[in-house]
Parts: structure tokens; C-alpha cells; sequence
């Protein structure tokens, strides 16, 4: 029943500090409006080019092979013309040939112009699963920071649009726009050779068509940036209306919000408008323009006082000409918008190639050498499995470890319970080094963890989280997570930790392991996905476990299993948990009560019972059956919004 | 609802510009003959009578070559404008609609599939009318004018050089078949790659903790390289299209020279004719070509405004009560639940629900997650289809009342806040019917079009700043830069859950309602300013009538009566005293509660 979405911003950002000059005049990503040309971000994509470059010869031998099948076709016309149809005597035996000659010509250049637009479509689209890989590696390999301030959205746009339109560069751009050129040059110097005079006079029209498409260029321009910007404000309007329906209704806002949409429709109508009319002029007037030169050749032509059979085939020559001439330019000035708009794309792709917050450093490094590292150190024979001193840490300005000292003994379980936001998942957030403390040390059996390669670190411990991301694939796949593992281990681990029986509630049969998980792992229940993290963490068998219990509610059934599963999962191992249940906490060998980033005491259950501070008060509302006495000492609150996830 | 029969109805209001274009289409077609009539005579003439002779007729070239370009621009503009304005009516007209919808529709249907069909199947609709019409009347005007000059200039040759041209039709309509169905794939796979990210990018935390970062790698790669595959088909299937009708009209006009020339040696036609006849043999490719798209642009048409229909037909599923809306009042509601039962299927979401709330009393309303207190609320509210004698306001059965005089009565804070992308001001004036969901980001790119009415300050209007301070959002206001100008979400500064609760709370209170709904409103707000909102609020609640549904005992303690609710029935009522006397579900509640927030209540204020 709730169907009232999040605003577009999305939930609050952990602890993200806004920068409060963001807010301000920041044009809005379809605003931008890019050079049609840029070539410094040319010869940053020329990279990604280059692997494909003799892809691009072929399409180099190609493009000049079509233009020279092209420009054959008049000549061949005007042969036939002056030398069989007009020609003393005629040769009306010969025309087959010239109808065969002209056909193969035409078939000729087509297989050629065939071969010419794929090879350069299959540069184009092989540079730009380049870049997308790259892109993808690039954001993979960035810290998880990173993605705390950049919306999800905008690295999928820049991964799938952005590219989409970078690629019309190779589709139908400054590619295509190369071949174009030579074409008309070529034609120039043909006519020229032809007569040099009549060239001049029939390209009188040029200054005219020079204005026209600066004209339609200008028009295009500003329209493809109101198009855009437009078009977005509609779609987000909208979105958001129907995304909060409920509270439109409640607020009886229908009417408002029609009239608010019918503006926003009415700019985007408007705004094509001039497109229409550019588009329109573009292809009538170009047209008009190419028939006046021609209107001029023949005018010229009249002049001759040469043979009219000579001059009938210039004429005629030059009309053809003129007329593949003028072909391509109706589409120069929809070729300079898109052109303009892969510039933009290709702008905002390489600004976040350029971003380098990479996972595991400090500093900007290549992050391949992060991954391979040296093995050098392991030092898996300390009595100390995990080891944290001075640990602070603080998310902008604000604090949120001011000083962690803690220890895991080697086969230990250690519990830390304290109030949301005390800090307790950042601990864990800093062990796996998805964040990195501001000061003090963080140890893995004696061995620094900075010291050890990032991988190796994450081998070595396995994090089960509250919230279990699954994805989509089978429930084997998700278990496996990228290992290879037996059917036999990957049995043993659904069974041992008791998903094999929370999902015969479903009627999945025998093999649990081929159930399909959807996406996002929508078809799991929370109770189950707390069991497929279990399976995981047995297979991986880690040296350390994390485990941050979940507080979600579940049916006493699933319960039940979840708590047989920790028991199996947490047998003789390390683990370091972050505790919810009294059981867990009871069974731990040693609590960590933590509060506003300190650690406040540390003892066994009994110990900080005797004691008599936080975790004694914790502990006596657990077992408490009597709610009275509570409500006369304390008002009962709720910890504030959590600054850490 | 007679538009939904057919979508020419929303060309109706614009046939006379349309009307306009095709006429010039028709100016455009007859102008169009005489250039290659005027360059073959021109041809014809040259070396035989005067210079002056032929400079007339190039003369007569050159201007009907104008003419032709000046009435096809009129022509194209008139019928595109008129084809964007049935545009903008026709998404208007779907937008409003589906205002109309309750938010159990939107339950049922994503609002992805609404918005396709209100971007995606509006255009395909749009082009059917614009490119469509010009292209299906061009088409026509062009047969009947060149085919009716070829012919009578030369029958035969005009026979033979048409020859090739149904081939160019049928290249036309499987060509447009197969590029939309390729395009339609690539789109397929385009989506499954952005699933595929998006997974990725919320799964990162486990991605690094795991190391899964090759096999992700891999899987991107598979679906990177299919995007790459399907883009190569689609490719292949549009660059067929040009050399194919190349060879097509090439094919005609190797048959021209062939028959043509034969014809201009046995003096059956002149050269100048020949080169006309080049001139209109050309002029048909393109119409032909287009008239084999135009017959997949109208079944793809055809199936959009099926699904446009779709939503056109569906009926809002809560009815408007056709009685008197409420007369004005600034008293307190009084509110009567009298045997309320709501299912869906067989399962009872409230279940026999009678209770009174008098002028002026706070109700709470209290129970475990799912039994029944979100739909109460949205029952009062008519966001769901109840039965009419339920419920009643001021003794007023809701269901025979306007919707809008209902909800004008109801200030309603959820759970959930849903703030609109524009400033805080806005979305507080927007409880009692000003602000604009415009954010002021867009309304600067937009202030051309919308002029400078959309620019309302509202930062100083008291209703606002009055609410926002009873909502305790002062103290966050004073640290954001803007202030109430702050902008939400979008580009904007994004808020807390706790900040979002208030100012939506903040919206409700300055509708000044007679009736205030809070439904767990303050849940994501921290214990030491909810204690001082509530204070407040019980300042505001004066004079009004309140339900407070709230999981935390210090927000309802003090209410005049406690409801419990329990599988959507009422299973305890009374005053927090005499519940907690009673023990049952009440006190269990309560209990479980303290377990999880006692850490809290040796730390009032926590860490902010």
C-alpha cells in the first residue's frame, strides 16, 4: 500500500556533508551545451580508438572506393549521352551496356559504402565497450565514499547514455562527416577539370548556402539545449507526480499540478518549434539552392558556341554533380547536434575518469597495484586475531570513533552492543577498509592491515550484514559468490546452515540450489537472505567472522533457523559481532559496550552485570517482565538517525 | 468518452492549419513538376533558338524551384506545429487522468510503465500524426502529379521506368520492420546492462567486502558485448537500406537510359524530356520509399494508443461523492467510525472498526506492523474505496462528499515524507494550496515560457515560517544556507528522514485542518526534538481534532483515548493508565519497546 516513493534525491546520504555551494547555479546536466568539436576530448577518446585502428584503415580504403564508385556514375551517364545517344551516327546497339555499366557502378558502390559504414560502426561500437569496461573497472575500483555522494543514476547514465551518444560520433558524425567533406571536394575537382569557368559560376550559389546552414546551425543549437533541458523538466515533473500520488491527492494539488504540467508541456511544444522550422528550411532551401545552380549552369551553357552536343553533356554532367553535391548538406546541421551532444556525453565520461578516489589508498594509485600487492606478511600466527587501537574516524566534520582500543583473540567471539550511532558498523566499515580511519591502528593478527593487499584483507574476513544483497542468477550462484565450489560443499553449507528447510516451506523439492533467485532477490524474505549470508560465510570460511546481527522481525520459524544457523556458523571460529540478541551477547566471550564512538566498558556478561553501568541497565530490559518500573525511571527514546547505515 | 474511439479526434481542433499544410503539399507537388519541365525545355532549347529563350525558361526554373521550397516549408510547418499541439493536449489530457487515479492503482502499475506510455507512446502517436500525414499525402499528391506528366509525355517509357518501384515499396516496409525490430532489441539489452549497473552500484559494499569485483567484471562484459552484438544488427539491417534503394532507383534509371534513350534515338522524345524524366524518376523514390515506412508507422501507431486507450479506459476506482461539500468551519471535526470493514481478496484489512473522535480530542491509535493503522488513516482520507455509511465527518457520510471537501478538512503527515524537488518554502505552502512543485533550478531554465509568475517568495509568508517552527525544523533552517529557499532532493540539499518527517508535518500543520492526521510522523526524528515538537504540537492541536498513530509510548501517553489495533480489529481502547492496567497487547507493546530503546535513555540527545 505505500506507494509513496522517495523524492528523486533519495534517502539522506550517511553523514555526507553537503557542500552548500553546490546547490547554487549548478546547471543542470541536460543544460550543458558542448563545442561540436573539441579535439583535446578527441585525443583523450583516441586511446580507446587505437586498439581498434585497423578496423579503421579498412574503413579508410573503403570510403574513398565509394566516393570514386559515386562520382563514376555521371561520367558514365554523360558517355552514354555524347558518344551513343546524341552521337553521329548513334549507337543505339551499345545503350544495354551503358544501362549494365551504370547498374554495376551503382551495385558497386553500394557493396562499398555496405563495407565502408560497418567497419566504422564496428569501431565505434568496439571503442566504446571499451570505454564502458573502463568506466565500470573505474567505478569498481573507487572507495565506498565515493558512492556516497554520487547518485546511482548518474554513473548508470554515464555508463549506458552518455555512451550510446559518444558512439554517434562513429554512427553519424565527425566520421561520416569526414567522407562527406572529400566527397564534395572530390566532386569540386572533377567539375574543374571539366570546365573551370562554369564550376566558378555555378558555385555563385555557395555564399548563400553558407549563410543558410550557419542560419540553421544557430537555430539548432539553441533549440537541442531547450529540447533537452525541456523535456527532462517534464519527465521529472511527472515522475515525481505519480510517484507521489498520495500526497498530491491529499493535498488537492490535482488541479495545481495540471495547470504547473500544462506549462511545462507548453515550453517543451515551444521548444521545437524553431527545430521544425530549421528542419523544414534546411532540406526545401537546400534544395532550392542546389536547382538554382543548376538554373545557372544551363543559363551559362546558352552562352556556348561550341557544339551543342559537347556542351549538352557538360550540362548534363554538371546537373548531376550538383545535385550529389547538395545531397549531404539537408543533414549537416541534425549532424552538428549530435555531434555537439556526444561532445557533452564524452565531457561528463572522461570528468569521471578523472575522479580517482581509489579503494584501498589514500593516495591516487593505480589501483591493479593495490590488488596485486605483496603477499609478504601474513602473520596468521598471532594470539591476537583483530586488533584496534586509538581508532578515530569521522565522516566531514563530525566525529563519529573518537578512539577505539579493541581485541579479538584468535578463536574468540566478542560482542559489541551500544545504542544506533554509536558506531558500532563503522568499526566494521574500517576493518574491511571500505572506509579509511582518520588515525590509529588497525591490526590482522599482528600484521597492519594497510600492509596487506586489499584482497587478501577481504579474503581473509567475511562480513555478514544486516541487509543481504542478492543478486539475480540462481540461489548456487549466490552462495558461490564467484568461488568454485563443489555441489557437494554448496549442499553441505544450505544444509548446515538450515536453508534448505526454510525454503522447503516453498515447495522447492530436493535441490534448494537451482531456486532463481529474481532481482534484487525480491522473492527472498528477510529470514532467508539472512540464511543465504550464512551459507556464504561457512563456504568462504573465513579466518575472521563480522557479524552485524539483523534487527529485523521475522516469523518465530525463521527465527528459529537464523539462530541455529549463527550457532553452526560461528562454531570455533574468530568473530567479532555486533549484537542484538541476549543470546548472542550472553554466549560471547567478551562485550564491547560502545557509545557516541567510545568504547565505554568491556567485560564478560557476568563482570559488567556486577559492574552495574550501561550494559547492566541494557540487560535488565531484556529480562524484564514488569514494564512499570521502566516508565517511572525512564522515558523511553529513540536513539537518533543513525549517521552510519 | 468519444476521443478514445479514434486519436484523429485530437487532430480535430487543428484541421485547419492542418488543412493550410496539406494545401501547400498540394502547391508544393505542382510547383515541384515544372523545374525538371523547365530544365528539359531549357536543355531542349539550348544551341537552338535564342540565349534569350532559354534564360526565360531557366528563369521560370529557378522560380519554381523557390516556390516549391517556400510551400514545402509552409507545408511541413504548418502540419509538424499542428501535429506538436495535438501532442501537448493529448499528454495534458493522459497527465490529468492519471491525477485522477488513487494510489492503489499505482500499487498495481508501476509508475515506469506509465511514464513510458506518457513519453514513448505519446511520441509514437505524435509521428504518426506529423511525419504520417505529410508523408501519406506527399505520397499521394507526388503519384498523381508525376505519373500524370511521365504519361503524358511518354506512356511506354513512363511504364518501363516505373517498373522497379513496387520493389522499393516492399524495400521500404521490411527495412522499417527490421530496423524497429532490431532497435527494439538493442533498447532490450540496453536495459538489461542498466539492471545490470544499477545491481552493481547497490551491491558495491559487497562487492569489495567479497572481492567479487572480476566476477561482476564478467558478467558486465557478457552483457556489454551483447549490447555491442545487437547495436552490429541493427547496423547491419540500416546501412542495407541505403544501398539497397540506391540500386533500386538506379535500376529505373538504368531502364530510362535503356528505354529513354532508345526513345530520344527514334526522335520519340527529346533529350531535354529524357533529362525530365531523370528529374521525375528521382522524385518518386523518396515517396514510395516512405509510403513503405508509413505502413509500420501505423501499426506501431496503432498499438501505442491501444496502450494510451488503456489508461484512458480505466475508471478512477474512488468514486467522487456527488453530495454538498462540507460548509466552511473553523471548529474541530468530530468523526464517526461506525462498523468499517475493508478487505482486499478475503483477507480483512480492518475488520468491524467503530469508534468516535469528539471535537478537539487526540486519538492514538497504536499496533504492531501491518494491523490495520495505515489503512484507517487512508480510509478517513478515501485514498482507499470504502463503503459508504462508514465513516462520517461532522455527521456527513465522506463518501457523498467532494473528495477535495474532504481532504481539504484532513491535514495528513505520513510516515514516509514525500517532498516535491523545489524548495522547503514551497513544499510547506503546498498544505494549504500555494507553492510549486516547479523547482527553482528548472523554473530559471524555464522562466522564458513561464514567465515570472512561477517565482513566488514564500520564505516570509507567516502561515510557512509559523508551521515550520511549530514542526521544530528552526534550528535545522538556521544552518542551511537558503534557509526555507532551501532546495529539496534533486540538486538540491538532501534532507534527513527526520528533517523530510517534519517538513512534511510542517505542510500539514499550515493547512490549519480541522482534522490532523499524524501517521508515525516522527518516527525518524530524534527523542529530544520530538519531545519539543510534541510540546508544540500540543499548543497547535488546541482547538483541533488529532490522530496520532505512533509506535513510541512518550508521543501517546497522553492522548484522550488509545485504540489498539490488532489483525485490523480493535481490540483494547482506553486512556494509557488504564491499558497499561488492563495488560494484553497494550502492555506487551509497550514492553518490547523499552528493550529496544533503553541504550537510548541513558543517552538523551545522543549524537547529532
Amino acid at each position: 500500500m505505500a506507494t509513496v516513493g522517495t523524492p528523486p534525491g533519495g534517502p539522506g546520504q550517511p553523514g555526507a556533508p553537503n557542500a552548500p555551494a553546490q546547490q547554487r547555479a549548478v546547471p543542470t546536466e541536460e543544460a550543458m551545451l558542448g563545442k561540436a568539436m573539441d579535439l583535446a576530448l578527441l585525443r583523450r577518446l583516441w586511446p580507446f580508438v587505437r586498439p581498434h585502428a585497423k578496423l579503421l584503415l579498412a574503413w579508410a580504403c573503403f570510403m574513398p572506393l565509394t566516393i570514386l564508385l559515386d562520382l563514376g556514375q555521371p561520367l558514365l551517364f554523360w558517355y552514354a549521352l555524347t558518344h551513343h545517344m546524341l552521337a553521329t551516327p548513334t549507337h543505339i546497339e551499345m545503350l544495354p551496356y551503358d544501362a549494365l555499366a551504370y547498374m554495376l557502378l551503382v551495385v558497386g558502390q553500394g557493396a562499398s559504402s555496405f563495407c565502408e559504414t560497418w567497419f566504422v560502426q564496428l569501431t565505434g561500437q568496439r571503442t566504446m565497450h571499451s570505454l564502458r569496461t573502463t568506466i565500470f573497472d573505474h567505478v569498481l575500483a573507487q572507495r565506498a565514499a565515493f558512492f556516497d555522494t554520487i547518485p546511482v543514476g548518474r554513473l548508470m547514465t554515464r555508463m549506458t547514455n552518455d555512451i550510446e551518444s559518444l558512439n554517434e560520433i562513429f554512427a553519424q558524425g565527425a566520421i561520416t562527416l569526414v567522407a562527406d567533406l572529400l566527397k564534395a571536394f572530390a566532386i569540386v575537382c572533377v567539375l574543374l577539370a571539366i570546365d573551370v569557368r562554369l564550376t566558378g559560376i555555378t558555385f555563385l550559389t555557395l555564399p548563400l548556402l553558407v549563410i543558410l546552414v550557419e542560419y540553421a546551425r544557430r537555430l539548432m543549437r539553441e533549440s537541442f539545449r531547450q529540447i533537452r533541458v525541456r523535456l527532462a523538466a517534464m519527465n521529472a515533473f511527472a515522475q515525481e507526480h505519480l510517484s507521489g500520488i498520495k500526497v498530491v491527492q491529499l493535498l488537492g494539488r490535482a488541479a495545481t499540478a495540471q495547470r504547473e504540467y500544462n506549462n511545462i508541456n507548453a515550453g517543451h511544444r515551444d521548444a521545437y518549434l524553431p527545430q521544425i522550422r530549421a528542419d523544414a528550411s534546411m532540406y526545401a532551401l537546400v534544395e532550392a539552392i542546389g536547382t538554382i545552380s543548376i538554373a545557372v549552369a544551363i543559363a551559362y551553357a546558352a552562352g556556348f558556341r561550341t557544339s551543342t552536343v559537347a556542351m549538352l553533356g557538360v550540362v548534363v554532367v554538371f546537373i548531376e554533380y550538383i545535385k550529389k553535391f547538395f545531397a549531404p548538406l539537408p543533414d549537416l546541421s541534425a549532424k552538428y547536434a549530435v555531434m555537439q551532444g556526444a561532445m557533452a556525453a564524452s565531457e561528463r565520461i572522461f570528468q569521471l575518469l578523472d575522479t580517482k578516489e581509489w579503494d584501498g589508498k589514500e593516495a591516487a594509485v593505480d589501483p591493479a597495484v593495490t590488488r596485486q600487492g605483496s603477499d609478504a606478511t601474513l602473520g596468521g600466527a598471532s594470539a591476537i586475531a583483530v586488533e584496534l587501537a586509538g581508532v578515530t574516524f569521522s565522516y566531514g566534520a563530525e566525529p563519529v570513533l573518537r578512539g577505539i582500543d579493541l581485541r579479538v583473540p584468535r578463536g574468540q567471539t566478542v560482542a559489541i552492543v551500544g545504542a544506533t550511532g554509536s558506531g558500532k558498523s563503522t568499526v566494521i566499515k574500517l576493518l574491511t577498509r571500505l572506509y579509511e580511519r582518520d588515525s590509529g591502528s588497525v591490526r590482522l593478527g599482528g600484521v597492519e592491515i594497510r600492509d596487506l593487499p586489499l584482497a587478501t584483507l577481504r579474503e581473509r574476513i567475511t562480513v555478514v550484514s544486516q541487509d543481504v544483497i542478492l543478486f539475480a542468477g540462481t540461489l548456487a550462484e549466490n552462495i558461490a559468490l564467484g568461488k568454485q565450489y563443489t555441489e557437494a560443499q554448496l549442499d553441505s553449507a544450505v544444509r548446515r546452515v538450515g536453508l534448505d528447510r526454510a525454503l522447503a516451506r516453498r515447495g522447492t523439492g530436493s535441490t534448494a540450489l537451482t531456486v532463481e533467485v529474481t532481482e534484487r532477490g525480491s522473492n527472498f524474505s528477510a529470514g532467508e537472505r539472512q540464511l543465504v549470508a550464512f551459507a556464504r560465510a561457512l563456504l568462504r570460511d573465513p579466518e575472521v567472522l563480522i557479524l552485524d546481527e539483523a534487527t529485523a522481525h521475522v516469523d518465530p520459524e525463521a527465527e528459529a533457523l537464523i539462530e541455529r544457523g549463527v550457532a553452526e556458523l560461528m562454531k570455533g571460529r574468530t568473530t567479532l559481532v555486533i549484537a542484538h540478541r541476549l543470546s548472542t551477547i550472553r554466549n560471547a566471550d567478551l562485550i564491547v559496550v560502545m557509545d557516541k564512538g567510545r568504547v565505554v566498558e568491556q567485560g564478560t556478561h557476568d563482570q559488567l552485570v556486577t559492574h552495574g553501568g550501561f550494559y547492566a541497565a541494557l540487560e535488565r530490559t531484556f529480562r524484564r517482565q514488569d514494564a512499570e518500573p521502566a516508565a517511572a525511571t525512564a522515558e523511553p527514546e529513540r536513539a537518533p538517525g543513525p549517521p552510519t547505515a | 468518452m468519444s476521443r478514445t474511439l479514434s486519436s484523429i479526434g485530437y487532430l480535430k481542433p487543428y484541421r485547419v492549419p492542418l488543412a493550410w499544410g496539406v494545401l501547400m503539399l498540394l502547391l508544393t507537388n505542382a510547383c515541384y513538376l515544372g523545374v525538371p519541365e523547365m530544365m528539359g525545355r531549357a536543355v531542349d532549347s539550348l544551341g537552338k533558338t535564342s540565349t534569350h529563350h532559354v534564360l526565360v525558361l531557366v528563369g521560370w526554373m529557378a522560380g519554381f524551384a523557390v516556390a516549391t521550397a517556400i510551400t514545402r516549408i509552409a507545408s511541413r510547418i504548418w502540419i509538424f506545429n499542428a501535429a506538436r499541439a495535438a501532442e501537448y493536449d493529448l499528454r495534458s489530457h493522459l497527465f490529468g487522468h492519471m491525477m485522477t487515479m488513487s494510489p492503489a492503482y499505482y500499487g498495481k502499475h508501476p509508475v515506469g510503465d506509465v511514464m513510458s506510455r506518457l513519453t514513448n507512446d505519446v511520441q509514437t502517436v505524435r509521428a504518426l500524426w506529423g511525419f504520417g500525414t505529410v508523408s501519406l499525402a506527399n505520397a499521394i499528391l507526388a503519384f498523381i502529379s508525376v505519373l500524370g506528366i511521365m504519361i503524358w509525355h511518354a506512356p511506354m517509357v513512363t511504364v518501363l521506368a516505373i517498373l522497379p518501384f513496387p520493389l522499393i515499396y516492399v524495400v521500404g516496409q521490411a527495412m522499417s520492420k527490421r530496423i524497429y525490430g532490431t532497435m527494439r532489441r538493442v533498447q532490450g539489452e540496453l536495459g538489461t546492462l542498466s539492471s545490470r549497473i544499477q545491481e552493481d552500484l547497490g551491491a558495491i559494499q559487497v562487492i569489495k567486502t567479497y572481492g567479487l569485483e572480476d566476477v561482476r567484471r564478467a558478467g558486465f562484459i557478457t552483457g556489454s558485448d551483447r549490447l555491442l552484438h545487437a547495436n552490429m544488427d541493427a547496423a547491419k539491417v540500416r546501412i542495407q537500406l541505403g544501398p539497397s534503394l540506391n540500386a533500386l532507383a538506379a535500376l529505373a534509371f538504368a531502364l530510362l537510359i535503356l528505354f529513354g534513350g532508345r526513345a530520344v534515338i527514334h526522335g520519340e522524345m527529346t533529350k531535354g524530356e529524357l533529362i525530365a524524366f531523370s528529374g521525375y524518376v528521382a522524385r518518386l523514390v523518396w515517396p514510395t520509399l516512405t509510403l513503405g515506412f508509413l505502413l509500420a508507422l501505423v501499426q506501431r501507431g496503432r498499438a501505442s494508443w491501444t496502450r494510451l486507450v488503456q489508461l484512458f479506459e480505466t475508471q478512477p476506482d474512488i468514486a467522487e461523492g456527488t453530495g454538498p461539500a462540507l460548509p466552511a468551519s473553523a471548529q474541530p471535526a468530530r468523526v464517526e467510525v461506525k462498523h468499517l470493514t475493508y478487505r482486499i481478496g478475503d483477507h480483512p484489512i480492518l475488520d468491524d472498526i467503530t469508534l468516535t473522535l469528539e471535537p478537539g480530542t487526540i486519538t492514538a491509535v497504536v499496533g504492531r506492523t501491518g494491523s490495520g493503522k495505515s489503512t484507517l488513516v487512508d480510509a478517513l482520507c478515501r485514498l482507499i474505496d470504502i463503503p459508504a455509511g462508514s465513516i462520517f465527518v461532522d455527521g456527513v457520510d465522506i463518501t457523498t462528499m467532494p473528495l477535495a471537501s474532504l481532504r481539504a478538512q484532513i491535514g495528513y503527515a505520513p510516515q514516509e515524507a514525500f517532498l516535491f524537488s523545489t524548495t522547503i518554502a514551497d513544499n510547506i505552502a503546498m498544505g494549504y494550496g500555494g507553492g510549486t512543485a516547479i523547482p527553482t533550478a528548472r523554473q530559471r531554465e524555464l522562466e522564458s515560457v513561464l514567465g515570472s509568475s512561477a517565482a513566488s517568495d514564500l520564505r516570509e509568508e507567516p502561515k510557512v515560517t509559523a508551521a515550520s517552527v511549530s514542526a521544530g525544523l528552526a534550528r535545522d533552517l538556521g544552518v542551511m544556507p537558503d534557509g526555507l529557499g532551501t532546495i529539496v532532493g534533486e540538486r538540491g540539499i538532501t534532507l534527513s528522514g527526520g528533517q523530510r518527517q517534519r517538513v512534511a508535518l510542517a505542510r500539514a500543520l499550515a493547512a490549519a485542518p480541522r482534522l490532523l492526521v499524524l501517521d508515525d510522523s516522527l518516527s525518524s526524528v530524534d527523542a529530544e526534538t520530538e519531545r519539543l515538537i510534541l510540546r508544540n504540537l500540543r499548543a497547535v492541536m488546541h482547538g483541533r481534532t488529532a490522530v496520532l498513530i505512533s509506535h513510541r509510548v512518550a508521543a501517546i501517553k497522553d492522548a484522550d483515548q488509545i485504540i489498539v489495533l490488532d489483525h485490523g480489529a480493535v481490540v483494547a481502547r482506553g486512556t494509557h493508565a488504564a491499558l497499561l492496567a488492563e495488560g494484553g497487547v497494550y502492555q506487551a507493546l509497550y514492553a518490547s519497546q523499552l528493550d529496544s530503546e533503553v541504550t537510548a535513555t541513558r543517552n538523551p540527545g545522543g549524537v547529532h
